[in-house]
C-alpha cells in the first residue's frame, strides 16, 4: 500500500483518479485529468456515492455545535476508514472522500476546547494528515503526539511507516534547533513494538536509529524478533560513523546476552575489541561445552584469556591447533609431502629453446624452492627437502645448498613446516640453535618465533631459548636481528611486557645502526598490534628525532615507522594525538609515518573520509628528481595501501575501491603505480576473483619491473591456499615469460608457493567470523610484508627475503573441524555453500547457495558458509567456521 | 652446492615414472559469447556493486550513499588528475599520441578488409571464421578487438592477407524484432477504458508494479508474476486494455500477434519467439503483448501435417521463453486470447502466467459508462436518453456499444443532421442486434 502522493489538488476524486500510475509523471497524468474533469460525480459507484454521502454528513455533524454527537461520528469515520481495503496502488476511498473536507476539519480541531473529543478527532487528524496533510508541516506527527493513544497499530503498516518517516524528520529539524525531543523519542517507543509485531525488524531499528534511542532496542525484543534484528544491525555498523558503531555493537552484545546467545555475544565482543567484555562473556556460563566453544572463539583473534579448567586453557591457548589441522590433512589425504616441482609443473609451460633447461641463477632459485616447500607444506610438519630424516643438521642437507643469507631463510623454513607444533618444532629447531654458522643460528632464532606464532606456550619456550645471551645479545647485527623479530613473531599480539622492557633499549640506543631499531620497533609494534601504547610510541617517536637526519634515509627506517602505526591498528581517534605530535618530526619521515598511522587506525573501517585524505595524499605532486629528496614520495605508496586498509572487510567499499585503483594506476607516479598491485592483493587476500586476477596478470606484464613484481605477488596473495587453477595457469605461464629474469622468477616461484599455501588448506585473509571480524595480527603480518615490497630490490629481492615469513602470523587455516564436547573429532554431515546476504529479506530464507553436502572437516572457501545437514547435533557456534564443537540434540529422533 | 646429491637423482626416477605430463584441464576461456558478458570478466570490475536488501531500509540508504560517496571521489580524483596533466604536459601531446596511434591500428587492420562470420572461439585470442567464399579459417584476433563484442555468429572484419580478426561489425537486430518495438504509444489511456475496474487493478499489479516497485514483492517475500493472460468474449476491451497499458508504462513494449509467430521456412517462427524476448530482456524492463495467443498456442495433438508440427514446436520455444532455463528477468508478459479454453495447459500454467484475467460483457453500471464516453464527444440531441439501452438485457459487448453509438452518428450523418437523436439510436441498436445474431450462432461464445 504505497501512499499516493499528497500534493494532488483534493478536486480531482475521479473515480479513475485513484488508479494513481505511480510511474507516470505528474503532469502528464494531469493534463489528460483536465480534459475530462467535467463527468465527476456520475463516475463513482452507488456504493462509493453512499459512503461519501455518509462520510459528508459525519463531518457535518462534526462541524455542528452537539457536542454529544462529535464522538459517535468520530468513531464511525474511523470505522469506515479502518474497514476500508483497496489496492496497492490506491488510497482509500474513505480518506479519499475526506481529503475536501481535512482543512474544515482542521478548524473545527482548532476551535474546540480540550478534552476526550479533541484528543479523538487528533487521532482521526493524524491519520487523515497521511495523505492530505502537506509534507512540511508534520501534521500526521502533530496530531498524533497530541493524542496519545495506544491503538496506533491499529491504523495499519503504513501509517506506522508514515508516522515513523515524520517522527525522522522532526527529530533532526529539534536536534538543529536545539528543541525537546523527548516526546519524539517516547512515540518512537510506542512505535517500535508494532513494527517488531510485523516482523518488520529493519523498520523499528531504523526508526530508533533516527531518534538515537537505539539502546532502547533490547528491551523491546522477544525469542522471535532478535534473531533478525541483531542481524540487521551488525551488517549496519560497517556504515555508521563513530560513536553509532559502537554503539549499535554494544547494543547488539546486549541483546545476544539478554537471550543468553553467548557465543554471538563473544564474537560481537571481539568485533567490539573489548578484552574485559570478552573475558566477562566468556565468565558468564559454566558449561564446559559452551565455555570451550567460547575459548576457540576468542583464541581465533588470539585474545590472551585465563581459564581456571585446563582444558578450556587448552582451546585458549590455541595449543592444538596443529593437531587438528594434521587431522584435517589425513582426512583430506593430502599428509604426502610435495616438492616444489610438484607445484611448478613446469613439464606445462612453454619451454621456449634449450636456455629454458638451465635456469639463469641457481642461487636465487634454490631459494625459492626453500620458500615453495616451507610454504606448500606449512604445518604439515614433514617435507622432502629440508626435513628429511636421518641426515637433519648434516652438511648434506638442503640448508647448506644455499648459501649466505639463503641458508638463513632456508633454516627459518623449519619454523614453517612446523607451524603450531610446538613440542616437535623446538625439538628439531634445536639441533640448529647451538650451529656455529651465524645464518644457520640467524634462521633458527627466526623459526622458533615461526613454529610458536599463534599459539600460546604455557613454557615461554620462545622466551627462554631467544633470551639466552648468545641470542638476544649477540654481537652479530644479523643474529640479534632476527632473534627480535622471531620473538615479535611469536609473540605477536600477546602484548607481552616483559619483551617490552627487553626491545625498548634497543630503539633507543642511538649507537646502533639503523637496522636494529627498526626490526626491535616492528617486532614491539607486533606484540603490540593496536594496544595504543604510550610507552613503546614516545620510545619511538623519541628516537625519531634523536637520529641523524641522514639515519633516517636508511631503508630499514620504514619498520620504524611501520612499528608506530601497527600499535594504533584499528585504534581509530585515538591515534590523533600521536599524529598531532609526529608533526614535530621534520624529516619526511615524519609524513610517511603519519600516513601509515591513519592507515592502519582506521583499517577495517571503510571511513570514507579518511579514503578521500588518502587519495588527495595520491593527487600531490612530489619533487623526487634531487638526489636528497629521493625517497620523499614514499608516502605515496603509503596511502595506496592505506586505501585498501581502510576499504578492505566491507564488500561495497572495497568493490569501489579497486574501480579506483584502475585510476590510480592510470595516473599515477611511478611509486603509486608499484603500491597500487599491492593494495588489490591486500583487499583480496586469499578470494580469488577473476576481475582481479585479470587485472593484476595485466600488471604482472607492465613495462616498470617493480610494478610487475609487486603485480605477480598480490597474484599470489589473491589466490593464496586456494589452489585455483586458473591462477596456476597464468603464473606458469609468467614462468615460462620471465625465465631469464632471476627476480621475476624468484617472484612466480613465491606466489606458485602461497597459490598452494598448505596446500590449498590455509588462507591469509585477515577476516574471519563470516567475514566481520578482522583480526589485527594477520593484518599486521601482512602489512609487513608489502611494507616491505614497496621497495622489494632492497629487501625482498636484496638479503632481506625473511621478512617474507611475516606471512606467518596471517596464515589460518580455513578449515571446519566439528567435535564433541570433550574435544574429540565429530564427523558428521555439514552443507557447505556460497553464502547469501540475508540481511532485511523476509521470511526464513537459505542462507547458503549451490551447497554440497560433505562431511567433517571440511574446507571452505572466502565466501562459503556451512550448516549442518540434519538436526542430530547442536552446534554450539553459530557461525561453522575453525573448531565447532556439538553437543547431541536430545530431540533428535532419528533419520526415518 | 657441489654437484646433484643421490637423492636427487631418486626424485628424478620417481619423476619419470609419475610425472609424465599429467592431463591438465585446458584454462576455461574468460568469456563466451554475449551472454556471459554480465558478471564475470576483468571488465565488470567497472561495474557498481549490487545492493540488498531491497526492501526500504536505512541498511540500502546507507550502502548506496557509500557508493555515492566513492564515485564522488573517484569523480574528484580523475578530474584533479586531468587538470594537473593538463597543467603540465600540455593537451597537445597527448591527443597527437592518440591520433598517432589510432593510425598505426589502422594500418595494422590494413584496407580492404574482408567480411567473415565468426563461427566458434577456440581461446583467448583464436578463433574459427568462415568466409563468403566458403572455406573455414582458424585464424588469430588481434589484441585491439574488443573481445566483449565478439559471439559466435557474428560479422567480424578480417585482414585481407592474414585473415585474423581486426574488427567486429555490431549487429542489428533482425529488423523482424525491430518492427515490434512499439516507437509511438496508443493514445488509449485507462481513462478510455469504461469499467474494468478489476481487471486493470489485477493487470497493474502484475505487470507494471514489479517493474516500478519490486522492493514491495521482496518486503513480502514473494516473487512477483510473471505475466497475464486477458481472455474473454470478443469486444470486451482486452486488446484496448493492453493499449493502455502500453501508453502508460516507460517500459519497453514489445506487441506481436501470435499469428505473426507462424513463418514459412522450419525454425524461423521459435528464432523470431528467441528474439523477442531477447530483445526483450535487452531492453528490459519491458512488457511483451502477444495478441491473439490461440493462434499458436492451441492444445498439442497428434498431427501429420508438418505445418502443424511447426506451430506446436513454435509454441513450445515460448513456452521455454515464459519459464525455462534462463531467467528472464524483467520480462512481463501480457497474453490476449478469447478461447482460453482451446489453449495447452502448460501455456497458462502458473509460473508461466499466474494471473488469468476474465473480461466479462459489460453490466449495467458499466454499460453507463462505456456509453458515456463514447457518446462524450458527440452532439446529441436533448432526447436522447441512454438509460433505455442500459435497461435492457441485450447481451451487448464494450464493441458493440461503440458500434451502436457510430452506427447512430452515421444515421443522423445520413440525414444530414447536426445532431444525433434518440431515434438514430434505437435503429442504430436493432441493425447493431441484427448483424451480431446472424453472423455469430448463439453460444459460440463462452
Amino acid at each position: 500500500m504505497a501512499p499516493t502522493t499528497p500534493e494532488n489538488p483534493p478536486k480531482e476524486t475521479k473515480e479513475l483518479k485513484k488508479e494513481l500510475p505511480i510511474g507516470k509523471s505528474k503532469d502528464e497524468k494531469e493534463d489528460k485529468d483536465k480534459k475530462k474533469d467535467d463527468p465527476k460525480e456520475e463516475d463513482l459507484s452507488e456504493e462509493d456515492q453512499q459512503l461519501k454521502a455518509d462520510l459528508e454528513m459525519l463531518v457535518e455533524r462534526i462541524k455542528e455545535d452537539k457536542a454529544d454527537l462529535y464522538k459517535p461520528s468520530i468513531d464511525t469515520i474511523k470505522e469506515f476508514i479502518r474497514t476500508s481495503t483497496s489496492s496497492m496502488t490506491a488510497v482509500p476511498k474513505p480518506l479519499k472522500f475526506l481529503r475536501p473536507h481535512y482543512e474544515t476539519l482542521i478548524e473545527v480541531f482548532d476551535r474546540w476546547p480540550s478534552g476526550e473529543d479533541k484528543l479523538n478527532l487528533a487521532d482521526l487528524l493524524s491519520v487523515l494528515g497521511m495523505t492530505s496533510g502537506n509534507e512540511e508541516r508534520l501534521d500526521t506527527l502533530n496530531y498524533r503526539l497530541q493524542a496519545p493513544s495506544n491503538n496506533i497499530g491499529g491504523w495499519g503498516h503504513e501509517y506506522l511507516r508514515h508516522l515513523a518517516l515524520e517522527l525522522g524528520k522532526d527529530y533532526t529539524r529539534r536536534l538543529e534547533k536545539d528543541e525537546d525531543v523527548l516526546e519524539l523519542r517516547n512515540l518512537a517507543l510506542v512505535v517500535v513494538p508494532f513494527f517488531l509485531s510485523q516482523s518488520a525488524e529493519p523498520d523499528a531499528v531504523d526508526l530508533l536509529t533516527e531518534v538515537e534511542a537505539i539502546d532502547q532496542l533490547p528491551s523491546l525484543l522477544d525469542e522471535n524478533t532478535y534473531p533478525k534484528a541483531a542481524l540487521y544491525m551488525s551488517s549496519m555498523v560497517n556504515y555508521l560513523s563513530p560513536p553509532e558503531d559502537y554503539i549499535f555493537l554494544k547494543t547488539i552484545h546486549e541483546i545476544y546476552i539478554k537471550f543468553n546467545k553467548l557465543q554471538q555475544a563473544m564474537q560481537v565482543a571481539v568485533r567490539l575489541n573489548d578484552v574485559k567484555l570478552v573475558q566477562e562473556d566468556l565468565d558468564r556460563t559454566s558449561d564446559a561445552g559452551l565455555k570451550k566453544q567460547l575459548g576457540f572463539i576468542a583464541a581465533r583473534q588470539q585474545i590472551a584469556l585465563d581459564a581456571t579448567d585446563p582444558e578450556v586453557q587448552s582451546c585458549l591457548n590455541n595449543s592444538r591447533l596443529s593437531e587438528y589441522f594434521l587431522m584435517l590433512g589425513k582426512e583430506l589425504n593430502i599428509l604426502d609431502p610435495k616438492v616444489p616441482e610438484d607445484i611448478y609443473k613446469s613439464h606445462l609451460e612453454n619451454t621456449r629453446g634449450p636456455s629454458a633447461a638451465t635456469p639463469v641463477d641457481t642461487a636465487k632459485q634454490t631459494l625459492s624452492a626453500s620458500f615453495v616447500n616451507a610454504f606448500v607444506n606449512a604445518g604439515f610438519n614433514s617435507d622432502k627437502l629440508v626435513l628429511v630424516e636421518g641426515q637433519s643438521a648434516s652438511q648434506q642437507s638442503w640448508i647448506y645448498k644455499n648459501k649466505d643469507h639463503g641458508v638463513l631463510s632456508a633454516t627459518a623454513s623449519i619454523g614453517l613446516l612446523k607451524l603450531w607444533n610446538v613440542e616437535s618444532g623446538m625439538e628439531t629447531i634445536n639441533n640448529y640453535l647451538g650451529m656455529n654458522d651465524k645464518y644457520v643460528r640467524a634462521g633458527a632464532a627466526l623459526a622458533t618465533g615461526l613454529v610458536t606464532t599463534g599459539v600460546r606456550d604455557e613454557n615461554d619456550l620462545a622466551i627462554g631459548l631467544l633470551t639466552d645471551e648468545n641470542y638476544i645479545e649477540n654481537v652479530d647485527p644479523l643474529v640479534k636481528g632476527c632473534t627480535i623479530l622471531g620473538l615479535g613473531i611469536a609473540y605477536v599480539g600477546t602484548q607481552r611486557e616483559d619483551l617490552t622492557d627487553l626491545f625498548l633499549p634497543v630503539i633507543s640506543d642511538s649507537s646502533n645502526a639503523l637496522e636494529l631499531p627498526a626490526q626491535a620497533a616492528l617486532a614491539l609494534g607486533l606484540i603490540h598490534v593496536g594496544s595504543g601504547d604510550d610507552k613503546i610510541s614516545s620510545t619511538i617517536l623519541q628516537a625519531m628525532m634523536d637520529r641523524p637526519q641522514a639515519d633516517l634515509k636508511a631503508k630499514w627506517s620504514r619498520f620504524m615507522s611501520l612499528g608506530l602505526a601497527l600499535l594504533y591498528l584499528g585504534r581509530q581517534e585515538e591515534s590523533e594525538h600521536i599524529l598531532e605530535t609526529l608533526k614535530a618530526v621534520e624529516h619526511p619521515i615524519g609524513k610517511h609515518t603519519r600516513v601509515l598511522i591513519s592507515g592502519c587506525a582506521y583499517a577495517g573501517t571503510g571511513n570514507v573520509l579518511q579514503f578521500q585524505s588518502m587519495l588527495h595524499l595520491c593527487t600531490d605532486k612530489v619533487d623526487v628528481s634531487e638526489a636528497d629528496k629521493e625517497g620523499d614520495d614514499l608516502f605515496q605508496a603509503y596511502a595506496v595501501l592505506s586505501l585498501a586498509l581502510i576499504a578492505m572487510g566491507e564488500d561495497v567499499g572495497s568493490e569501489m575501491a579497486i574501480r579506483q585503483f584502475g585510476h590510480l594506476m592510470h595516473y599515477g607516479e611511478p611509486v603509486i603505480r608499484k603500491a597500487v598491485p599491492l593494495a588489490m592483493g591486500l583487499i583480496s587476500a586469499s578470494s580469488p576473483q577473476m576481475k582481479i586476477y585479470e587485472t593484476l596478470s595485466r600488471y604482472s606484464h607492465d613495462n616498470d619491473p617493480e610494478v610487475a613484481i609487486n603485480a605477480i605477488f598480490a597474484m599470489g596473495l589473491v589466490g593464496s591456499g586456494t589452489n585455483n587453477a586458473r591462477l596456476a595457469q597464468l603464473l606458469r605461464q609468467l614462468a615460462s615469460y620471465y625465465h631469464r629474469d632471476p627476480n621475476s622468477l624468484f617472484m612466480v616461484r613465491i606466489a606458485q608457493g602461497l597459490l598452494h599455501l598448505g596446500k590449498g588448506t590455509l588462507t591469509l585473509n585477515p577476516f574471519h567470523t563470516d567475514r566481520s571480524v578482522m583480526s589485527r595480527v594477520a593484518t599486521a603480518g601482512l602489512l609487513t610484508v608489502l611494507v616491505s615490497l614497496i621497495d622489494a630490490k632492497q629487501f625482498i629481492l636484496d638479503d632481506a627475503h625473511h621478512l617474507l615469513y611475516f606471512l606467518v602470523p596471517a596464515i589460518h587455516p580455513r578449515m571446519l573441524i566439528t567435535l564433541d564436547e570433550d574435544l574429540k573429532p565429530l564427523p558428521v554431515s555439514v552443507r557447505v555453500g556460497q553464502a547469501v546476504d540475508v540481511v532485511g529479506a523476509a521470511g526464513r530464507p537459505k542462507t547458503i547457495t549451490g551447497w554440497q553436502t560433505q562431511t567433517t572437516p571440511v574446507l571452505l572457501a572466502h565466501g562459503e558458509r556451512a550448516e549442518l545437514e540434519d538436526d542430530e547435533y547442536i552446534s554450539l557456534t553459530t557461525n561453522m567456521e575453525g573448531i565447532a564443537i556439538l553437543k547431541k540434540n536430545p530431540a533428535w529422533e532419528g533419520r526415518d | 652446492m657441489g654437484g646433484p646429491p643421490g637423492d636427487h637423482g631418486d626424485k628424478k626416477d620417481d619423476k619419470d615414472k609419475k610425472d609424465k605430463p599429467r592431463y591438465e584441464p585446458p584454462p576455461p576461456t574468460t568469456r563466451v559469447g554475449r551472454k556471459k558478458r554480465r558478471g564475470a570478466g576483468p571488465d565488470s570490475a567497472s561495474k557498481l556493486p549490487n545492493v540488498n536488501p531491497n526492501a526500504r531500509c536505512k541498511l540500502k540508504l546507507l550502502r548506496m550513499d557509500r557508493i555515492k560517496d566513492h564515485l564522488i571521489l573517484e569523480e574528484e580524483f580523475v578530474a584533479n588528475q586531468e587538470r594537473l596533466r593538463k597543467a603540465s604536459g600540455g593537451k597537445g601531446g597527448l591527443e597527437e599520441r592518440r591520433a598517432e596511434e589510432r593510425v598505426r591500428v589502422d594500418d595494422m587492420r590494413g584496407s580492404p578488409m574482408g567480411v567473415g562470420n565468426l563461427e566458434e572461439m577456440i581461446d583467448d585470442d583464436h578463433a574459427i571464421v568462415s568466409s563468403a567464399t566458403g572455406p573455414e579459417y582458424y585464424v588469430s584476433i588481434m589484441s585491439f578487438v574488443d573481445k566483449d563484442l565478439l559471439e559466435p555468429g557474428c560479422s567480424v572484419l578480417l585482414h585481407h592477407k592474414t585473415v585474423s580478426i581486426v574488427g567486429v561489425l555490431t549487429e542489428d537486430s533482425d529488423p523482424l524484432v525491430s518492427v515490434m518495438k512499439l516507437d509511438k504509444a496508443p493514445t488509449e489511456s485507462y481513462a478510455d477504458i469504461g469499467g474494468l475496474e478489476q481487471q486493470i487493478q489485477e493487470v497493474r499489479e502484475a505487470v507494471e508494479l514489479p517493474l516500478l516497485h519490486p522492493e514491495l514483492y521482496e518486503e513480502m517475500g514473494i516473487k512477483p508474476p510473471k505475466g497475464v493472460i486477458l481472455y474473454g468474449a470478443p469486444g470486451t476491451g482486452k486488446t484496448l486494455l493492453a493499449k493502455a497499458v502500453a501508453n502508460q508504462t516507460s517500459a519497453t513494449f514489445l506487441r506481436i500477434v501470435g499469428s505473426e509467430l507462424i513463418q514459412k521456412y522450419l525454425g524461423d517462427g521459435p528464432r523470431l519467439c528467441r528474439q523477442i524476448f531477447q530483445v526483450a530482456a535487452e531492453h528490459a524492463p519491458s512488457i511483451v503483448f502477444i495478441d491473439e495467443i490461440d493462434a499458436i498456442g492451441t492444445k498439442r495433438y497428434e498431427s501429420t501435417s508438418g505445418g502443424e508440427r511447426e506451430v506446436q514446436r513454435t509454441m513450445l520455444e515460448l513456452l521455454n521463453q515464459l519459464d525455462g532455463f534462463d531467467d528472464r528477468g524483467d520480462v512481463k508478459v501480457i497474453m490476449a486470447t478469447n478461447k482460453i479454453e482451446t489453449l495447452d495447459p502448460a501455456l497458462i500454467r502458473p509460473g508461466r502466467i499466474d494471473r488469468k484475467i476474465l473480461f466479462e460483457n459489460p453490466d449495467q453500471n458499466t454499460k453507463r459508462k462505456i456509453f458515456t464516453l463514447h457518446t462524450s464527444k458527440m452532439s446529441l440531441s436533448p432526447d436522447v436518453d441512454l438509460e433505455e439501452f442500459i435497461g435492457q438485457k441485450d447481451d451487448l459487448s464494450g464493441a458493440d456499444i461503440k458500434a451502436i453509438c457510430t452506427e447512430a452518428g452515421l444515421l443522423a450523418l445520413r440525414e444530414r443532421r447536426m445532431r444525433v437523436q434518440m431515434a438514430d439510436f434505437r435503429a442504430a441498436r436493432e441493425r447493431v442486434l441484427k448483424t451480431k445474431t446472424e453472423n455469430e450462432p448463439e453460444g459460440l461464445y463462452l
